[in-house]
């Protein structure tokens, strides 16, 4: 891998900037999964938007759409601090255009503010944390800089600097708040590129940071493993509380953000004891889940687009049947819902025990405190996976089978084959990776390698490759049986099916979606036993007497840092300045006089020292 | 991993086992069952005569149904005979084992979970619903117990593989590990309950429909496809009771006439402590199983805990 450190370099005349962009094994694998969501999205989005035609500007949107790409692969690329930051701001910018597409909708609006202050924020720290590095190091260069040695107090501020900067981004807890909502509201080929890649970016950003430092304190591994374990156990708590078919995907992403952390943090544990086994199996497990991640969330998005455009609703509990009217689009479900649930067979699977399998090797060979935390990293995992199939079952059951809960609508336009076609590329890659997955695994461990600074050893390698034969091999039993029995069933039943019956209802021949358990029922056992951190709020009437009047109840699950720690801090705030605003601030002048003694305040300063 | 002539000839012999065994065990636990509650009961053999019926049946589909349905019994079989091979039966290794096939049990058995929830969604049936909700529930946190006892059982062995881990290879030390074995195998037994939806988690003989877990949701399958179903439930008991068998082994034999026995006893004899588990407490309410499988899942960390303490 070494050959492909290609290296492109021009002179930028700005302070402290160069157009240096960088190819090397750590983004050359964001950068892949980049390409395929990029090119699939895009394909999609001429399907996807035609329902927009004549009706909004749509020039504005691919402009955009065009920058936004542009920007991913300059982040990705780029190895000088200056470059890096204008790229993140040109992306934040675009993305912030791109979700307010419905622009007549209040949501769509306050979702993109939502979106455009929390990026800004995250920006400021990374701007912090650029300074403290250039301070040191004299340089906005990625290369001079990962040569610099740092303090370690530092380097512990500047890696606190990058959590929250690219953590906000990344969807970490709890900075998360501002992906539900954008989500949902972006146009769908737009929400599997912020799924699949922009939350990425953060996780890239945190993969560099740590790059260049080197050598972390102790506690960075320890902190990092319980954000992921953290963020992924809320997330899919709380996407199981949803209704609304893309903002569950939403919280999913901030569940798989979990899985691909506990997986960085896990290989920061592996490297500072010096155990190259499980750094390696850490980082090249998270690196793998970022690839399987884009590929297969990219997938659930744009389906749930194709679904949401043909019955014009995403509310999970107004639908049901699907897979009759959408007979392809439901089995491309089935298999993105397979991969998220990290089922053998699929890409999901993969990662996944590639991370167990660091996690275990902890076990064996860290020291009390890595033990412990790999336990609760495991059995946080192990309460994911299961979580995350309740949740998948919940969707794909609730609107892919069963009866309709309400009529379609007519149906506008034969579906597009250029939304069904990037659909099938996407599923069939992530079946592909699979079933064959050492295509993929080599370049993710070689990133895993670079990431941990460890040498490339083939002994490495074939250590953990050493099992994925063994997996497939179980894997090609297993269809080997599954198709033996289909036929055996076929063989046996043949002549005497009976097909057109009712569902047996206990001797009541009534064929009703009312009879039908909801999606809000499926998942509420769940729900109410984690109650105590999920704030399952009710509102509405209880039935009473044996006649109950007509009436309406609501219920659904709080997020608890938007509704009890930031919108009331976002109160204050809005408060505060208000009050300042008025009893002093009247004029644009007085802004600028302001501005003016700050300077003079500034300039004061910097003379007395 | 190559696939030898002896690879090729353990895969076979293991699942003659599992395929002629699996059944017995129902029809032990309903004998007991049938003893303890001083009546004659069903035949030992009649788990293997219901299917045997089932196959000569025809099958009615549901106008409601999709492909799902249909596919949901063959992937839940299929999913029982791959994972008899990774699991070992007595101090016979599994065929297929390698670092981390624990892993891989864990979540092919989430695959049968996943389709036979999904299947029983497909019937648009509000009592399938019902179950369905109750398995996703409860098998999240026999999961966490699942793997809270992997995670015991891997400290202590050094191993990732489950027959070493289990200790089909060498005897589990009971000495030197004996609290904290204790505390795994208590755990286990109630992962075992759970997981195969024995009282008192689920009443496999009761005929509400409201209360059902596991049955509800193969209610509306019929003849083959329910023989698959039924079939698959009692293989994944058996393989359960496995995972079981080798920590509790008290005598390792290299004799094979012993080795049989010795096996088969202790499989009878867990089938038959599950028959008077069944006999002698009524099922828990609905919302207490949760409670039931976290004792699971303390008793497994509580085990684990006093292994790293031994070791410190």
């Amino acid at each position: 891998m070494e050959d492909m450190d290609s290296i492109l370099r021009f002179p930028w005349h700005v302070p402290f900037g160069e157009l240096f962009l960088k190819l090397d094994p750590l983004n050359a694998l964001f950068l892949a999964a980049v390409a395929v969501l990029v090119a699939c999205s895009s394909v999609y989005g001429i399907g996807y938007m035609r329902q927009y035609k004549g009706r909004k500007p749509l020039y504005v949107h691919v402009f955009f759409y065009v920058l936004l790409a542009a920007s991913f692969v300059t982040v990705l690329l780029a190895n000088n601090a200056i470059l890096f930051l204008c790229a993140w701001e040109t992306m934040s910018i675009s993305t912030y255009f791109l979700i307010v597409f419905n622009d007549e909708r209040s949501a769509a609006r306050k979702a993109g503010f939502l979106y455009f202050i929390v990026a800004h924020s995250g920006t400021f720290c990374l701007f912090l944390m650029f300074l403290l590095m250039a301070q040191v190091s004299g340089t906005m260069n990625f290369d001079v800089i990962s040569n610099t040695k740092f303090s370690s107090g530092l380097s512990g501020i500047i890696f606190i600097l990058a959590l929250m900067g690219f953590g906000v981004k990344a969807g970490f807890l709890p900075g998360h708040f501002w992906l539900p909502h954008a989500h949902p509201e972006a146009p769908s080929h737009v929400s599997a590129l912020l799924s699949g890649i922009a939350i990425k970016t953060g996780i890239y950003g945190i993969c560099r940071v740590l790059y260049i430092l080197g050598v972390l304190p102790v506690w960075c591994g320890y902190l990092v493993l319980f954000i992921g374990v953290i963020a992924g156990l809320m997330g899919v708590l709380y996407a199981l509380g949803q209704h609304e078919l893309k903002k569950l995907l939403a919280y999913h992403s901030i569940e798989n953000i979990g899985i691909i952390t506990i997986g960085l943090g896990l290989g920061l544990i592996g490297k500072s004891c010096n155990q190259p086994y499980v750094s390696v199996l850490g980082f090249s497990g998270a690196l793998f889940h970022v690839i399987n991640h884009a590929l297969f969330k990219g997938l659930l998005f744009l389906d749930a687009g194709a679904v949401i455009q043909r019955t014009k609703t995403g509310e999970i509990d107004r639908l049901g049947g699907v897979a009759k009217i959408m007979p392809l689009v439901s089995v491309l479900f089935l298999v993105g819902a397979l991969s998220i649930c990290g089922i053998p067979l699929f890409n999901g699977f993969m990662s996944e025990f590639l991370i167990y399998l660091g996690l275990f090797n902890g076990l064996f060979c860290l020291s009390l405190n890595g033990v412990v935390s790999c336990v609760i990293a495991i059995l946080a995992l192990a309460l994911m996976g299961a979580l995350a199939l309740a949740c998948f079952t919940k969707v794909y059951g609730s609107v892919f089978l069963g009866i309709p809960r309400e009529t379609f609508p007519p149906q506008e336009r034969p579906s597009s084959k250029l939304m069904l076609a990037p659909m099938m590329i996407l599923a069939g890659i992530c079946i592909w990776i699979g079933i064959a997955p050492w295509t993929v695994a080599h370049f993710t461990f070689c990133g895993g390698e670079y990431l941990s600074r460890i040498p490339s050893s083939t002994d490495h390698f074939s250590y953990v490759m050493g099992s994925l034969p063994a997996v497939i091999m179980v894997l090609i039993i297993f269809i080997a049986v599954a198709s033996f029995l289909a036929f055996m069933k076929y063989r046996v039943s043949r002549g005497t099916l009976v097909t057109g019956r009712a569902t047996w209802n206990c001797g009541y021949p009534v064929d009703s979606p009312k009879f039908q358990y909801t999606s809000s029922s499926f998942a509420s056992s769940i729900v109410e036993y984690f109650k105590s951190v999920l704030f399952f709020k009710r509102h509405g009437e209880r039935i009473d007497g044996y006649f109950p009047r007509h009436m309406t109840m609501h219920s659904g699950v709080k997020d608890f840092f938007e509704d009890s720690v930031f919108r009331p801090m976002f109160a204050k705030a809005v408060h505060l300045s208000r009050a300042v605003d008025k009893k002093n601030i009247l004029f644009t002048q007085m802004y600028l006089m302001y501005i003016f003694i700050f300077l003079i305040f500034l300039m004061l300063w910097k003379l007395r020292g | 991993m190559a696939m030898d002539d002896r690879t090729i000839i353990a895969i076979l012999f293991h699942w003659a086992i599992a395929i002629l065994l699996a059944p017995l065990f129902v029809g032990i636990i309903s004998k007991t069952k049938a003893i303890l509650a001083a009546k004659v009961g069903p035949s030992l053999f009649q788990p293997y005569y219901d299917i045997v019926k089932l196959f000569q049946k025809g099958v009615v589909y549901s106008r409601t149904t999709t492909w799902i349905f249909r596919v949901a019994p063959v992937i839940v079989l299929a999913v029982m005979l791959v994972l008899a091979l990774m699991i070992p039966f007595g101090i016979v290794k599994a065929p297929i084992r390698f670092a981390g096939d624990i892993f891989l049990i864990a979540y092919l058995l989430g695959m049968a979970r996943f389709f036979i929830i999904a299947a029983a969604l497909d019937t648009g049936y509000s009592m399938e619903g019902m179950g369905a909700s109750r398995e996703a529930f409860f098998s999240c946190l026999a999961e966490l117990a699942l793997f809270m006892n992997f995670v015991t059982l891997a400290f202590k062995t050094k191993s990732l593989s489950l027959s070493s881990m289990i200790g089909a290879d060498a005897p589990v030390r009971w000495e030197v590990f004996g609290p904290s074995l204790f505390l795994v195998v208590i755990s286990l037994f109630i992962v075992i309950l759970a997981e195969n939806c024995r009282i008192p988690v689920d009443d496999p003989d009761t005929h509400l429909e409201l209360t059902m877990v596991h049955e509800v949701m193969i209610l509306d399958h019929s003849g083959p496809d329910l023989a698959y179903m039924l079939y698959a439930s009692a293989m994944k008991l058996f393989l359960f009771m496995n995972i079981l068998v080798p920590i509790i082994t008290p005598i390792y034999s290299h004799d094979a006439v012993v080795g049989v026995i010795v096996f088969l006893a202790m499989l009878v004899g867990i089938a038959v402590t599950i028959g008077i588990v069944e006999s002698s407490m009524a099922r828990l309410r609905l919302n207490r199983v949760g409670n039931l499988l976290l004792i699971a899942f303390v008793l497994a960390f509580f085990g684990f805990v006093v292994a790293l303490w031994k070791t410190i």
